[in-house]
């Protein structure tokens, strides 16, 4: 699924984070006007248009997953309902849509469905939904749990680090695809009375679950490093010096110093997140029918993509456009927080 | 250059190849092409009782197919493994299929010139000799039958051939021959529960072998059927000197034209020719090929694609049972070229959407599922009109005794369902917004059905549970008597086309146990005693009529599964593929007849 | 050096009895019988009982993993047969011995791997090293554009699209399929070059925006300006010092993804219907096929066990600072 979106994110790495966001460059820049960094980037990031048109792509998709309700209020169709089966001839004989390019029409503006007949414009609304709400679970909990792991590591050292390495090491032994295909059966029997209905939250419990579990060593590594290099820093060994609490010294010294990787990298790990989600869906142990899944979109248009091509555009372009705009925002704002580490 | 103006350059690329995407997106609408395919013929041909033909019919060679040559090897593309090659571990259509080529039992199916179905002597020399009011089944074998080695074919063989199947390792043949010889359920594995590896053997008054050339029945009950039973794979011959046990499954020698030279389990199989296989002996197969050249993996897509391109070799390769895609049918049948080179014919398979009658017991309910049932857009979802036809009742079309056009449900009158009379139904039962628990195996085409089954279940008034089920195990999950479902849908096909290897099997009360094939747990006195009685019938077109009769009461006065769809199949072949026939026993095209055209 | 390979064997033995641990007692966790895979459609409760003997399946779990685990270095014996190291044991799915399995299909992915990475490696290299060269100009705007499109692709969006475009609508080349090198090296190359192309699309972009970046930082450090600076010619000093700079994130790259690679490409071999390691894995969890999935994970993780050894001795070759230790 992603290992080379995976090595995508890797390689960004780096480039994204060369040195700790020197504070002196900052001051470079920024020392004749006096404003805060936060300030500079914002500049900076409002400088560069194809940034903030992909920012704007990106938070129209978000706003089609959070809206996705409204809209299928306001188009007035929604993912579930079977339109092809319902109204005779929208379909035909072999199930698939009679109308030209998929069956685009006034009623469906991305066409119909072939062998079901639901609205493909809802479906992908609400495939983009779900995607999107289980990617950004994913993203929160490895930020966090990176955050955690790494600082604790980088930050205490000695047993600590070289323990938790070794369980980095181990998860990162684990073959992350494979693991993701075998476990999310097992996950979900887990959960599960075998006599009952699964539950649509069980199924994304468990992707949630299977990708974060895999998910959060390369940032939790990066991170331990910058902090191991961090500590040795002046201000830090200031503040220990001062008498300040551990938690005071990582929330006030370390994290701020951190932002940075954190932010750059959870871009790029959103994107990745959304294409693992779809492909699990695509290997055939994702969401089930007849939850709308942007993943097994796709495995149903290869089958029919011959027939009717026009079902693999709609979330093909959309999944293109998506990691585009995503990976691009991504590069706008590394470069807007990190200016010497453009390319 | 400035960072912005270079990411507006890649922005561009994006746009750009956006609408290249857009290019290959658009497609013409579909033309509403709806000529069924009519295969009525065919299950004519196939639901007639076929009868048992005598010494000058099981003669070798078979009758050739005009234009065939020998020379060339086919390509085969298979979705599944085989899983077993031990003929008495075969009970599936795939695997047994296979076995036409390379084992051979005491009888077979052969096409008379008349294409009419005989059965016939295949390693004997007819089709048995019956005496003792149907209970002794007598078999002679033939002359110059030998096994993959060289070593002539006896009795003895025959002998250890049917003693293995009682062995403990033998877990997913038919029982058919073992429970008439020795009883039924699994009682029959206590006559010989080690098999025939310990030095043990069934007594003369079972089964008898006066000479190298004899073998004797001596069913305990009268059992007209015999000869259609052993004509199934499971009965092929195993050598005693050659018998691996466990490992035989593998690696199984060779007795028909064909032997296997190299198999991966999951990957490919190499066919070639049984040099030891004489045509003189042999009244059906053929040996025009050199070969067969199987890989597995190929989904129906991937096979229908690569067969309908026609390019390379695909011109000499076809599947063996891998239908055409339900989702290109369609696009086989527009097209000029590919739609000249399908078969299709019926298949012995009805669907039934099974009622659990240990936890639906008010037939009130089982009539409302039955009548609220969308069999047309669960066929929609299977091929349509081509990968079946909408049930009306439990009999498929290629059994002897198949009624056309009954229908005591309106299935076909209206094939979407009747939610408004299903939901009367449910509302006399008292049984409105019933919660109802309903089972489906977890493939891409069942989560679609399953879809299409609730909706119609739903507006019918139902609280529909749905539950996905690994379809790996899916028939072992059913298969338990408390399995905790409702409503789950199987097939099941006839072993030989008569009406007692389905209502038997399927609706027998007294046969309920885990693993059984009663998936409806029926349980019905006038049923099970009719059942009872008529197995006893030997006069075959005499039990058909009442095999009918029973079937109109089970189907009319007790309901357990309501009818889906009897199965067809539509297959496609290369272009340079000769012989291609559907054949009503194997239910597939028949690869014994294949050969490449030059 | 004897020291340094001695030491990563045996962490990796240690992580790999943890992973198989792991997956074990994970697997026989979920209420489903696994012998129910193996019983066929008439399963009756006598066969399932003899299924379980037959698999070793009625003794306690522990004592299950500890036979699996011996078996694994010692071999052990079936009801089925005598199976030699390393032992697996037998699929339930069909009765075959998993290792032999695993063994049969490796060529597939191997070949897969091999033509993929040879793919992505001189492409995405040699586009990533004309970028950072010529920097800024045309060539480096367009390549750099393609590679963030081509990247955010993912195979089964093209894998169709480009099955279609030159096997079934226009029929320019013959279906993907497999043939072993050592039978006919030509059908190898010819069966096996649309799913290296598809597979390699990703790659390529990611290795052109990985090696363009590293080699511009390079080029920014301070002993390559120095270089310049003493007035070395801009070839040499690319090359020289740059190129050889930038080489450390590559290969550790490489490493990673040639790891996961030889343990299957499961989405490009379910797109192209071939019978690699990665169809294999997802064969076995679709069927529950415990003792193929247990052989297919430990399989996986030894290659990217063994590849990140190789990544690491690697670095030494490279940067004589860094020593094996």
């Amino acid at each position: 699924m992603t290992s080379p979106t995976q090595a995508a994110g890797i390689s960004a790495d780096s480039a994204a984070i060369p040195e700790p966001p020197a504070g002196g460059a900052v001051k470079k820049d920024g020392s004749a006007e006096g404003r805060s960094p936060g300030q500079l980037m914002w500049i900076r990031f409002k400088r560069d248009r194809t940034g903030v048109i992909s920012a704007c792509v990106v938070f129209f998709f978000f706003a089609v997953g959070l809206l996705a309700p409204v809209i299928s209020w306001l188009y007035g169709k929604n993912p579930y309902t079977t339109y092809g089966l319902e109204t005779p001839g929208l379909l035909d004989d072999f199930n698939f849509p009679t109308g030209a390019n998929g069956g685009i029409s006034a009623d469906h503006w991305f066409g119909i469905e072939p062998l079901l007949g639901r609205d493909v414009m809802m479906q992908l609304v609400y495939g983009i939904r779900t995607s999107l709400l289980i990617g950004l679970a994913v993203t929160a909990a490895t930020v966090l749990t990176a955050i955690v792991v790494g600082v604790t590591a980088g930050y205490m050292g000695g047993k600590t680090d070289y323990w938790l390495g070794r369980v980095m090491d181990f998860l990162l032994a684990f073959p992350s695809q494979l693991f993701f295909v075998a476990f999310m059966p097992v996950v979900v029997a887990l959960f599960v009375n075998p006599e009952e209905e699964t539950p649509t939250y069980i199924r994304v419990v468990a992707l949630f679950l299977v990708l974060w579990f895999l998910g959060w060593m390369g940032l939790g590594r990066l991170l331990r490093g910058q902090t191991l290099s961090l500590r040795e820093r002046e201000f830090v060994e200031a503040a220990k010096v001062s008498g300040a609490p551990p938690w005071r010294i990582v929330r006030k010294e370390l994290l701020p110093n951190l932002v940075t990787p954190i932010l750059v990298q959870a871009t790029y790990m959103l994107p990745a997140a959304v294409t693992s989600q779809a492909g699990l869906s695509f290997l055939g142990v994702g969401l089930l029918e007849p939850t709308p899944d942007w993943g097994r979109m796709f495995a149903t248009a290869g089958r029919v993509y011959e027939m009717d091509p026009t079902y693999m555009f709609f979330p093909g372009v959309a999944m293109v456009l998506f990691v585009v705009c995503f990976n691009l925002f991504g590069d706008s704002l590394r470069d807007a927080f990190d200016p010497k580490s453009g390319r | 250059m400035n960072i912005a103006k270079k990411r507006r350059a890649r922005a561009i690329v994006v746009a750009l190849a956006a609408g290249s995407l857009a290019l290959t997106g658009c497609s013409s609408g579909s033309k509403n092409t709806s000529e069924g395919s009519n295969t009525d013929a065919d299950a004519a041909k196939q639901q007639a009782v076929i009868p048992l033909g005598d010494a000058a019919a099981s003669q070798g060679p078979a009758v050739e197919v005009p234009g065939a040559k020998p020379g060339g090897t086919i390509r085969v593309y298979q979705r599944d493994n085989f899983d077993h090659l031990d003929p008495a571990q075969i009970y599936v259509s795939d695997e047994g299929l296979l076995a036409t080529l390379y084992t051979r039992q005491l009888t077979t199916y052969k096409t008379d010139k008349n294409g009419k179905k005989v059965l016939v002597g295949d390693l004997a020399t007819d089709s048995g000799t019956v005496s003792d009011g149907g209970k002794t089944w007598k078999f002679t074998l033939k002359d110059g039958i030998k096994f993959e080695d060289g070593k002539p074919i006896t009795s003895a063989d025959i002998r250890h051939s049917i003693e293995r199947m009682y062995a403990k390792f033998i877990t997913d043949g038919p029982t058919y021959v073992q429970q008439w010889l020795s009883g039924g359920g699994t009682e029959y594995r206590k006559a010989l529960p080690d098999g025939p590896y310990k030095g043990k053997h069934l007594p003369d008054s079972t089964l008898e072998t006066p000479d190298d050339k004899t073998v004797v029945f001596h069913f305990k009950d009268p059992q007209p059927d015999a000869p259609f039973a052993l004509a199934m794979a499971a009965y092929g011959v195993v050598q005693k000197s050659k018998d691996t046990k466990e490992k035989y499954d593998a690696a199984p020698q060779a007795t028909g034209p064909y032997k296997i030279e190299s198999f991966k389990p999951g990957k490919s199989m190499k066919l070639v020719k049984n040099e030891n296989w004489d045509a003189k002996t042999d009244p059906f197969r053929h040996q025009y090929v050199d070969g067969f050249d199987i890989t597995f993996n190929h989904q129906a897509s991937d096979s229908t694609k690569r067969l309908m391109a026609d390019h390379g070799e695909a011109k000499t390769a076809l599947s063996f049972t891998n239908a055409v895609d339900p989702l290109q049918t369609r696009e086989v049948l527009q097209d000029a070229d590919a739609s000249k080179r399908v078969v299709k014919g019926y298949q012995p398979y009805v669907w039934q959407m099974n009622m659990n009658m240990d936890r639906i017991k008010d037939k009130k309910i089982r009539d409302a599922i039955t009548y609220a049932m969308p069999n047309k857009q669960i066929l929609g979802l299977n091929g349509g009109s081509y990968g079946g036809e909408v049930a009306g009742g439990l009999m498929a079309p290629t059994l002897a005794g198949y009624e056309k056009g009954y229908d005591p449900y309106g299935k076909l009158k209206k094939p979407n369902g009747d939610p408004e009379k299903a939901k009367k139904l449910l509302k006399e039962a008292g049984k409105t917004n019933m919660k109802i628990v309903y089972a489906y195996a977890n493939t891409e085409a069942n989560q679609k059905v399953s879809v299409v089954v609730e909706d119609a279940l739903t507006k019918a008034g139902f609280d529909v549970q749905k539950k996905e089920v690994d379809s790996a195990s899916w028939y072992a999950q059913m298969g338990k008597v408390k399995n905790g479902f409702d409503l789950y849908m199987t097939g099941w096909g006839q072993d030989w086309p008569s009406a007692s290897t389905v209502i038997p099997p399927s609706y027998d009360g007294t046969q309920i146990a885990d693993g059984a094939s009663n998936y409806s747990h029926i349980n019905d006195e006038h049923v099970n005693s009719e059942i009872k009685r008529i197995s006893r019938i030997t006069d075959i077109k005499e039990s058909t009529k009442e095999w009918q009769k029973l079937h109109h009461y089970i189907v009319e006065k007790v309901n357990p599964a309501a009818p889906v769809y009897y199965t067809k199949q539509l297959q496609i072949y290369g272009s340079k593929i000769g012989g291609a026939e559907y054949s009503d026993t194997i239910n597939y095209i028949d690869p014994t007849r294949l050969y490449v055209k030059k | 050096m004897l020291q340094f390979f001695l030491r990563r064997t045996l962490g990796a033995a240690v992580i790999l009895i943890l992973i198989s641990a792991f997956t074990f007692f994970l697997f026989f966790s979920i209420p489903q019988d696994p012998a129910l895979l193996a019983c066929g459609k008439n399963c009756t409760p006598d066969s399932l009982k003899i299924i379980h003997e037959n698999l070793g399946l009625d003794k306690p779990v522990p004592v299950q993993y500890l036979e699996f685990m011996r078996g694994i270095v010692m071999g052990r014996d079936f009801a089925v047969g005598p199976c030699p190291a390393p032992c697996f044991g037998y699929s339930f799915a069909n009765n075959q011995p998993i290792f032999d399995t695993i063994l049969d299909r490796f060529p597939t992915t191997v070949s897969l791997t091999v033509g993929g990475a040879a793919v992505f490696l001189t492409l995405g290299l040699g586009a990533g090293m004309l970028a950072a060269w010529k920097r800024g100009s045309l060539i480096d705007k367009s390549f750099s554009s393609a590679s963030l499109v081509l990247s955010s692709m993912q195979i089964y969006f093209l894998g169709p699209v480009v099955l279609g475009a030159l096997v079934y609508s226009t029929n320019l080349m013959d279906s993907p399929k497999y043939t072993a090198f050592t039978e006919n090296p030509a059908a190898w190359f010819v069966g096996l070059l649309i799913p290296w192309m598809v597979m390699a699309t990703i790659f390529t972009a990611n290795y052109t925006r990985m090696s363009r970046s590293t080699l511009i930082e390079q080029l920014q450090e301070e002993h390559v300006r120095t270089a310049k600076a003493k007035g070395m010619s801009g070839k040499t000093v690319f090359f020289r010092y740059a190129w050889r700079g930038s080489l450390i994130p590559i290969v550790t790259i490489f490493g990673m993804d040639l790891g996961s690679l030889f343990g299957g490409a499961m989405i490009t071999e379910q797109t192209f219907s071939l019978a690699g390691i990665g169809r294999l894995a997802v064969d076995s969890v679709i069927k529950t096929d415990l003792p193929m999935i247990m052989g297919v994970m430990l399989f996986t993780a030894t290659m990217i066990l063994f590849f990140n050894v190789i990544v690491d001795a690697a670095y030494a070759f490279i940067d004589p600072r860094v020593r094996l230790s």
